[in-house]
């Protein structure tokens, strides 16, 4: 159960996000294997040509990535929702003459607070809380690099 | 006869993306090849670069993908203008106008 739950919320859209990079990024390799291949490189050189034009494969993997979770779905409702839980807290303080019921208030808009300052700081991501065995979805991806050089 | 290749500018690289794209939507390797073809190779782009800058065109609402067939056929993801895009690339040609004269103004001063 420990497992399964944080495998139900991360990998199905982190997983997909990494093949489309992956996919989209070899799709370039393999046109420029294309264009050397018919200069008349041999199919070694040729690889070796492509990867060496395309720079450093895994670091713009990476940051593609970064870049789509950065805008992924998931986080965009935890903002507007933190956005909602502070307005709704506010306008509890605001309007409530009841003591006990300002605290309420005063207790949403921390949280949301919080939750705001957890998405922005880098790394603290909400996938940075659950168990590692889960993140390894870089690795999980095919390595066209490796691949490629290994061939 | 062996050209000297000029690093590109911070920055320029999204203009140069969106002018790209202003006449047709295009996959990542195509954009490349016609910066390539346009700056007759004197320009230094490494072609992986390409991709950061695109993700973080289409997060800022300037370009927009879909998937589709390449000319041999393959799965490519093409992109193409916004409208949003579009005022940006205007925007981005006048700026880059107005810096490069006051360079050359600077250059030619001293």
């Amino acid at each position: 159960m420990r497992i399964a739950l944080p495998n139900l919320l991360v990998h199905p859209n982190r997983k997909k996000t990494a093949f489309e990079v992956e996919e989209e990024l070899q799709f370039h390799i393999e046109m420029l294997e294309r264009t050397y291949a018919q200069q008349g490189m041999s199919d070694a050189r040729a690889k070796a040509a492509a990867l060496q034009r395309f720079g450093n494969l895994e670091r713009f993997k990476k940051q593609c990535v970064d870049i789509r979770r950065r805008n992924s779905l998931f986080r965009r409702v935890l903002k507007i929702s933190s956005i909602l839980i502070a307005l709704t807290g506010l306008a509890i303080q605001t309007l409530s003459s009841d003591y006990r019921v300002a605290r309420i208030g005063g207790t949403l808009i921390m949280i949301a607070v919080s939750g705001r300052l957890l998405l922005y700081v880098r790394g603290l991501s909400p996938w940075s809380f659950l168990p590692r065995t889960n993140r390894t979805f870089l690795t999980d991806t095919p390595d066209v690099g490796a691949r490629l050089r290994d061939s | 006869m062996a050209h000297e290749r000029t690093d590109l500018m911070q920055g320029t690289l999204e203009l140069l993306i969106l002018n790209t794209l202003a006449r047709e939507s295009m996959h990542g390797y195509g954009i490349v090849q016609r910066i390539h073809e346009a700056a007759e190779e004197l320009l230094k782009v490494e072609d992986g670069s390409l991709y950061p800058a695109l993700y973080r065109m289409e997060e800022r609402g300037w370009i927009k993908s879909e998937w589709g067939l390449s000319e041999n056929n393959r799965r490519a993801k093409f992109y193409r203008l916004t409208s949003t895009g579009k005022r940006k690339l205007e925007a981005e040609r006048a700026n880059w106008s107005r810096i490069s004269k006051a360079i050359t103004k600077v250059l030619q001063a001293t």
